[in-house]
């Protein structure tokens, strides 16, 4: 559970608390507010849940609070807005309640007071004196009767007595005479309602006092609200002693009508004393009821102020937000419509706002996804073109460039070249500081618009030939952009140059050919013709010239063949056989041949079968061989190597033939044009051999490649498909050139 | 945090001595049931307890202005079980006023439904008569269900009497003249 979650959840209880305790404490209240017992066993739970009630909205409001002037402090949108809508609302709230709390408050006290009035009090205690008083003359009255009563019953026994007793109480009115003995018994009794159980004894205190002689005259309440007076005196017996003294106890009845008025004094005083008592408690329960009421109200009052307020300026806080989202350019921003007053309708708009944004949005993206979806086109486009393709300004920064440019040019531009000079990328290359050296000059001397070729150092000592133009950029005209576009047609030259040369192979195989047969035939006609009519050294100059004449025109013959193969158009017989075998065929004919020569072999074992034509290879392999072996004309411990090796190149398995010599190897000047019909460094060389060698590896979709060896002498690596699939790979990887080709 | 903490120290600082200290009430003074025993007389079961009720000025002058006190003593008795809570058997209050009668003079003490009345010419006396209830009929043996034993406990308890509820109600908080002793417990067995 997350920080957030876990505030919710705390948020949450403490609602449910304080809720839950201000609804259990009225219910709890209001079901023992009829039953005292009820409600002193429930008190202290009553007040536990009143503050338990309190303590949750105080936390829960001290939480609002805190939460507000954080907001604030933090400077967050709406805040100031929420603060000020709070402490208004507020004002408006604990002003009033104040005052009203105030009134209040007096209004308990002097309420309260009134009730108690001092002559209210002065009123009931002069009802009590007066009712003592009356009571009082009328005590005193009964005390004298009993005294007289005591006095006419001296001597009196027996019957006597007894009768003297009713005479006596129905004369005075009394309830009851009870004349006890000196032990406290009673002796007799004079009642007027029948005895229904024996006489009370004396009571103690009143035995004390008329022990001592006195009387005693005591006023008492009864249940009913009725008045007694009990009066007692000792009857003085002229020869009584002391140990045979008797008292009389009469109990007179109080009138009802004084007894009624005693009694409503008396009850008022009770009364009054009870509410009197809690005059103070009272004043201190309403302050503290009123108090605590009011600080409910004034909590409750602070938190819907602050629930209030951030709900009415959540919207506000809400648009802040989203303005600010979209600012940073978020236009998916929708905001809840909160409702729909003038506040709806500005949400509204918003929401509108951004809706349209978005839409805009959305437009311009599509449109430079669209550029960008062209700019790529564009990339690859100039990545697969054979042609190299340079944008840079007039103080040659590049802007951009692609792969066959850096190809072209034997550099490599990289990711992040954008902007930087094209001198860095020149350094140490000398085809790349010679173009730059042209492009420059051309810039500078404000030419912008050329289509011409330009000579470039070669890889092997070479010349490489590009054909390059320039053209300014439109928007840039003013500014200096221009792209240049390359081509390399070294490839092409040389194809039309062999294309030429087969042409004349073709004639000279046509037009020498034909004469030359006759040629030698009469040559040796003539030789067989005069050589026996004459002398001998006429018969050795005819021999010589003949044999001359025959021998050149072989040579010729040779020659015109050589140039009849080369011009020959291809027909090609592909079989499946073992390159090294076919290798090692070849190398012991040459070894037969001319045993001084060593050919050594390094054939890989794992070579597979190649398909291609056995005859064209073996063809090509001869004059490998022979073109080394011829090379090592003069060379001591001179070595012909053949090597083969497979390879992967551009995804296509090829089989590698190496051919190696420890000559003199090729001169500087021939690098360039080794491949060229007629071009040979050895002086009885037709110049054709390699020419027909580079067309073989062609005509089977392969590669050739010559150089000279670091450690001296010539390096020949012929590379060539295994399979028609492979063919088809390696041919892919060489459109380019193809393409070149082709639009030549 | 440190804040709240702060804030809290301070107000149990402010507080916390007003709440420690309590303040003199007026029943404070000896209050207890000194003893309390059940007799079967031919089948009855009579309650007999003794109890010290407090006696001071603030009482006396209390009960001279007029308030009238209220003397409750509660009665339980619970049959013990095992495993499960006790059953009841009698929940009973006797309850007894103490007024002072301004016109007579004389201190009044009569049950609660005001049937039986008795007046004292001292306060001693009338807290003597109200400490003392002997032979009490509270049950008949019959009603004594079950086998024993039986936990009784019996409680003393004073409190101003005579207010109405509602004025009981809005005084809870502040009405100081409300005192009940410990419960006196023993067990019965017949």
């Amino acid at each position: 559970m997350d920080t957030h979650a876990l505030r919710l959840f705390g948020v949450r209880g403490l609602t449910a608390i304080a809720v839950a305790a201000g609804v259990g404490a009225l219910v709890l209240l209001a079901a023992s507010v009829e039953n005292s017992a009820l409600f002193s066993r429930w008190q202290p739970w009553i007040l536990l849940l009143t503050l338990c009630g309190v303590v949750a909205l105080m936390v829960l409001l001290a939480r609002k609070l805190w939460q507000l002037y954080r907001d604030f402090r933090d400077h967050k949108p709406g805040s100031r807005l929420t603060m000020r809508t709070v402490l208004m609302f507020g004002a408006l709230v604990i002003t009033p309640l104040i005052i009203v709390y105030l009134f209040s408050l007096d209004f308990i006290n002097r309420g309260i007071d009134s009730w108690f009035r001092v002559e209210i009090r002065q009123g009931l205690n002069d009802a009590l004196v007066l009712s003592r008083s009356a009571l009082d003359l009328r005590l005193r009255e009964q005390a004298r009767r009993t005294e007289t009563l005591a006095r006419t019953l001296r001597e009196l026994h027996g019957p006597e007595l007894l009768q003297k007793l009713d005479e006596e109480r129905r004369a005075i009115e009394a309830r009851e005479i009870i004349l006890y003995d000196s032990s406290g018994r009673a002796a007799a009794v004079s009642s007027d309602t029948p005895m229904t159980q024996q006489p009370t004894p004396l009571p103690p205190d009143v035995a004390l006092q008329v022990a001592a002689g006195r009387s005693y005259v005591s006023l008492q309440p009864l249940p009913n609200g009725q008045y007694s007076i009990e009066t007692a005196a000792p009857i003085a017996d002229a020869v009584a002693a002391h140990s045979t003294r008797r008292y009389i106890l009469i109990d007179y009845a109080v009138p009802k009508e004084l007894s009624a008025l005693a009694e409503a004094v008396q009850h008022t005083s009770s009364q009054y004393g009870d509410l009197s008592a809690v005059r103070e408690p009272l004043k201190v329960s309403f302050r503290l009821t009123l108090t605590l009421v009011v600080l409910l109200t004034l909590l409750a009052a602070i938190y819907g102020a602050v629930f209030t307020a951030q709900r009415l300026t959540r919207p506000v806080q809400d648009l802040i937000a989203g303005t600010r989202a979209v600012g940073k350019g978020d236009f998916g921003t929708r905001l809840p419509l909160p409702s729909r007053d003038e506040m709806g309708f500005l949400v509204h708009s918003f929401n509108d706002m951004t809706k349209r944004l978005r839409r805009a949005s959305e437009e311009a993206k599509r449109s430079r996804q669209e550029v960008e979806r062209e700019r790529e086109r564009l990339s690859i486009i100039l990545s697969r073109l054979s042609t190299g393709v340079i944008v840079t300004d007039r103080e040659l920064r590049l802007h951009s460039a692609n792969q066959s440019a850096a190809t072209i040019l034997g550099s490599d531009f990289g990711a992040g070249a954008a902007g930087a000079p094209l001198s860095q990328f020149a350094t140490g290359n000398q085809r790349f500081t010679r173009f730059l050296d042209e492009l420059r000059g051309r810039l500078q001397s404000g030419l912008l618009e050329w289509r011409e070729q330009l000579g470039l150092p070669g890889d092997s000592g070479g010349e490489r030939v590009l054909l390059w133009a320039c053209t300014p950029l439109p928007d840039e005209r003013e500014g200096g952009g221009v792209v240049i576009v390359f081509d390399d047609i070294t490839a092409l030259l040389a194809a039309q140059r062999e294309a030429a040369w087969g042409e004349v192979a073709r004639r000279l195989a046509h037009e020498i050919k034909n004469p030359l047969t006759p040629i030698q035939l009469s040559a040796e006609r003539l030789r067989r013709k005069l050589l026996g009519g004459m002398n001998s050294e006429d018969a050795q100059l005819l021999e010589r010239a003949t044999h001359t004449i025959v021998q050149q025109v072989d040579a010729m013959k040779q020659m015109v063949n050589a140039f009849s193969e080369y011009a020959r158009a291809p027909d090609m017989r592909l079989t499946h056989f073992s390159l090294n075998q076919l290798i090692t065929e070849v190398a012991e004919l040459y070894r037969l041949q001319d045993p001084a020569a060593e050919i050594r072999l390094e054939l890989d074992p794992a070579l597979p079968e190649i398909h291609a034509d056995r005859g064209r290879m073996r063809q090509l392999l001869a004059n490998l061989i022979t073109n080394g072996i011829e090379a090592l004309a003069g060379v001591p411990n001179g070595c012909v190597e053949l090597s083969t090796r497979q390879q992967r190149a551009e995804g296509a398995l090829t089989a590698v033939i190496s051919v190696v010599d420890n000559g003199p190897g090729f001169r500087k000047e021939m690098l360039g044009r080794l491949f060229d019909p007629y071009v040979t460094g050895k002086p009885r060389g037709t110049g054709l051999g390699l020419a027909i060698v580079k067309r073989i590896v062609e005509e089977h979709g392969g590669r050739i490649d010559a150089d000279n060896r670091p450690e001296g002498g010539a390096k020949i690596m012929v590379m060539l498909p295994v399979s028609d699939q492979d063919r088809l790979l390696l041919a892919s990887s060489d459109r380019r050139v193809e393409l070149r080709r082709e639009r030549a | 945090m440190r804040r709240f903490t702060l804030v809290l120290a301070t107000l149990l600082l402010l507080i916390g001595p007003q709440l420690a200290i309590p303040a003199a009430g007026p029943l404070d003074g000896e209050f207890e049931v000194r003893s309390a025993f059940i007799v079967i007389d031919r089948g009855v079961l009579q309650l007999n307890v003794h109890v010290e009720y407090p006696v001071n000025d603030r009482i006396r002058s209390a009960l001279q202005d007029g308030v009238t006190l209220s003397f409750d003593v509660e009665l339980n008795i619970t049959r013990h079980r095992r495993l499960w809570w006790n059953a009841g058997v009698l929940d009973m209050t006797l309850r007894r006023e103490l007024t002072y009668h301004a016109v007579t003079g004389r201190y009044v003490l009569r049950d609660d439904e005001g049937v039986e009345q008795e007046s004292f010419p001292t306060l001693e006396e009338a807290i003597d008569r109200l400490g003392r209830i002997e032979d009490l009929p509270i049950l008949i043996e019959s009603q004594l269900k079950g086998e024993g034993p039986w936990l009784v406990a019996v409680r003393a308890g004073v409190r101003r009497g005579r207010l109405s509820d509602t004025m009981r109600a809005l005084m809870f908080w502040s009405d100081d003249w409300h005192r009940s002793s410990d419960w006196y417990t023993w067990t019965l067995t017949l």
